[in-house]
């Protein structure tokens, strides 16, 4: 079985946030990047976790009808990180591996989502439970 | 001769034969496909020959967005338009990279300048055709 | 009654001994026996005072030295720091794009490309061609022995974000085990534009340009000629 996605409690939390409309989307990935911006991260890697962010953002909303985004920033594997967890009670993905694969296209539209935002960013972790819910955690080193 | 179309935040105006749309704000989906639909509308309405798409302030493109993007560019060209995407940021382009969304098929160039070149000459082509 | 008296003041002067020496134990520097008596036992107790100056001179310079060694431990660290970063902007140096011909980038590569370097070389040349405008970007390699499968991809994924920026990359010098190495490792760089040396990019870039020049000429004098009629 899987290990439970657990929070540091030696890590800072920056936020959470509720997603529930579109807007939030566009709101969220936006303080996600002055997040990256203030940890100094370099141009590019801001852009890379503001998409990836805003990828899983809208994953989380069309498939699961909105959730949450907890951000906190810590140290990982001897790195500064900036860590993003996002946590639905949707419908959860019934078959991972598939979800994962490059190309894999659902009519809800998980289509690049989940392959595209793993390459964009440092770590990233999926677990998900049908009919309970998915949780999604990713970091991006400084 | 300019015509102004708005709507809401996104102009459309229109230089000669060609619009010219600026990206100026971070768009949520809605917006985006709002767009894509205002463009065609436009492009039926002026029998513009060509679209440039200026993103040069966009600081993300994501799937969405690019799909829109490109998405525009195969129907604008059904109705015998060809768009030009202007102004990519280098972080934008690294990341659309790594993201597996490489847009084939779609035309992009450096800025407003070569990107009207690159629509006069493609009009020139067209001419020649006929 | 004399011998009983003199017991109990050496009693006491042991114990005296055995306090300075307790105290300077614990850390007192400063403790002494300092005796005034001149007998059998002061030759010992003025030894044992010696004994402690030393001792705690000893100390002291210990203490002096290891300041001192902390404080070289802490410039070390700070040149340390100096190097990085100088190391980082050599990095960025040492793949310098310049300009060499209207509309034309040139990026000489020299020495060993690993995936740190290779992603600081794209981002500088992505940058390069915005600010100088230029499209057209030769990418020469002469100077890089060996490719690996990362690099490649890298060097891939320069060339497409470059055209995705309107701008073409042509890749010259490859060496022949270069073009053994790609083709074992299966990478297809057939979208990239190729050339043997930097010579014929070169020719190749220049003949390009001159081919939009003259294009873009012919639509202009067509349009002047169209205004005319």
């Amino acid at each position: 079985m899987t290990q439970p996605i657990i929070f540091d409690n030696q890590w800072e939390r920056l936020g959470k946030h509720p997603l529930e409309t579109e807007y939030d989307i566009v709101k969220i990935r936006q303080l996600i990047r002055q997040h990256a911006k203030s940890l100094t991260m370099g141009i590019v890697d801001q852009t890379r976790i503001t998409t990836a962010v805003s990828e899983l953002l809208r994953n989380m909303y069309n498939y699961a009808g909105g959730g949450e985004v907890i951000v906190d920033t810590g140290i990982v594997e001897n790195h500064k990180a900036l860590i993003i967890t996002f946590i639905d009670h949707g419908p959860g993905i019934a078959d991972l591996g598939l979800a994962m694969s490059d190309g894999y296209t659902s009519g809800m539209g998980m289509g690049y989502g989940l392959p595209g935002a793993k390459r964009l960013v440092d770590h990233f972790e999926i677990q998900s439970t049908i009919n309970e819910g998915t949780i999604v955690r990713v970091m991006k080193w400084k | 001769m300019n015509t102004e179309m708005h709507d809401k935040r996104i102009p459309i105006i229109k230089i000669k034969d060609f619009l010219i749309v600026s990206i100026q704000v971070d768009m949520h989906d809605k917006l985006a496909i709002a767009l894509q639909s205002q463009i065609l509308d436009a492009i039926g309405k002026t029998g513009a020959k060509g679209v440039l798409i200026d993103i040069s302030v966009l600081e993300m493109v994501d799937s969405f967005i690019g799909r829109m993007l490109s998405g525009m560019a195969s129907m604008a060209s059904i109705m015998d338009a060809a768009v030009v995407i202007v102004g990519m940021q280098p972080a934008v382009a690294i990341t659309l990279v790594e993201l597996g969304l490489e847009m084939p098929g779609v035309d992009t160039a450096l800025n407003m300048e070569k990107g009207i070149d690159m629509l006069e000459k493609r009009l020139r082509e067209q001419k020649l055709e006929l | 009654m004399s011998e009983q008296y003199n017991i109990e003041k050496f009693k006491e002067r042991i114990e005296r001994i055995e306090n300075v020496l307790a105290s300077v134990a614990a850390g007192d520097m400063d403790a002494r026996i300092e005796s005034q008596t001149e007998d059998d036992l002061s030759g010992v107790e003025a030894a044992l005072d010696l004994l402690i100056d030393d001792l705690t001179d000893e100390l002291r310079q210990r203490d002096i030295m290891q300041k001192e060694s902390d404080e070289k431990l802490s410039k070390i660290q700070e040149q340390q720091k100096t190097i990085m970063q100088q190391q980082e902007d050599l990095l960025e140096l040492s793949s310098p794009v310049s300009k060499v011909w209207d509309n034309i980038l040139i990026l000489p590569v020299i020495g060993t490309l690993d995936s740190q370097r290779t992603q600081i070389m794209m981002e500088n040349l992505l940058q390069k061609i915005v600010d100088t405008g230029c499209t057209m970007a030769i990418l020469d390699i002469t100077g890089v022995p060996t490719v690996d499968t990362q690099v490649a991809n890298h060097l891939l994924k320069t060339v497409t974000s470059a055209r995705l920026l309107g701008a073409e990359c042509i890749l010259s010098g490859i060496s022949p085990a270069i073009a053994q190495t790609i083709v074992h490792l299966g990478i297809d760089l057939s979208i990239i534009r190729t050339k043997a040396t930097l010579q014929d990019a070169m020719i190749f870039a220049i003949r390009q340009n001159k081919q939009s020049d003259d294009a873009r000429l012919r639509r202009q004098l067509a349009d002047s000629n169209e205004n005319h009629e």
